[in-house]
């Protein structure tokens, strides 16, 4: 090694040092983020098999609202599969619903009704869906909305029965 | 003016490579994330795949850098 390369210009220039600031060769900060990077790929492998493994709440049958309580064209919020995630069902026509999860599969706004149009709109990136299928029209969004299949009763009240998919 | 050596050089680059490895690894586990919020049970298993062909080949790497 040469003198030159010893005490190289920049330090005579800037004759200042911090403890230990030679600790950490090139080396061994690479080792650092190959450890990192394991890490992380073990974490993704990790979040594969909760993934795989996890049993994903579809929901129990339950009665919902009276068809005869919702308008032909009007909307009905309640909460499917459990009490933290909102949904909305809508009557298309006389026995015709249709029942969806509100919350956007783009990120997680919830969409609204648009009788005008026929579509459930996401009014956070203008995503919108097909009103009787939740199926993604245009914007953001690549995947349909949760479908929440339903039946009408003979009593007149319209149950949940699951989430579909 | 030192002018680095082509060994030198290579050295660098091959540290470059494996950061970029690893921040790709940062954006794949933003995926996994999200294959685990909508239950997409194949691109999470293809994502943890190609993490791990990824943190593999930083370690390769690893080898062939100078201390």
């Amino acid at each position: 090694m040469s003198i030159e390369d010893a005490n190289p210009a920049w330090k005579r220039d800037f004759p200042y040092e911090a403890a230990a600031e030679d600790a950490v060769t090139r080396r061994e900060f690479a080792r650092y983020l190959v450890a990192g990077a394991g890490v992380m790929a073990a974490g993704n492998v990790g979040l594969a098999v909760w993934t795989q493994l996890r049993a994903v709440n579809t929901g129990e049958p339950r009665a919902i609202v009276a068809l005869e309580d919702v308008a032909v064209g009007a909307t009905h919020l309640f909460r499917y599969p459990t009490d933290d995630e909102p949904a909305v069902l809508v009557r298309l026509d006389e026995r015709d619903v249709v029942a969806f999860s509100q919350k956007c599969t783009h990120l997680g706004c919830v969409v609204f009704y648009e009788a005008d149009e026929s579509r459930w709109h996401c009014p956070c990136h203008e995503g919108n869906f097909d009103a009787r299928s939740g199926a993604v029209l245009s914007g953001p969004p690549t995947r349909p909305l949760g479908r929440i299949d339903l039946e009408i009763r003979d009593d007149g009240v319209i149950w949940a029965l699951g989430t579909a998919g | 003016m030192k002018v680095p050596t082509a060994s030198s050089r290579a050295t660098s680059a091959l540290a470059l490579y494996v950061i970029i490895l690893v921040a790709f690894q940062v954006f794949l586990i933003t995926v996994a994330v999200e294959a685990f919020q909508t239950d997409d049970e194949s691109l999470a298993w293809a994502t943890a795949t190609v993490s791990v062909v990824l943190a593999a080949a930083s370690a390769a790497l690893l080898r062939y850098l100078r201390p």
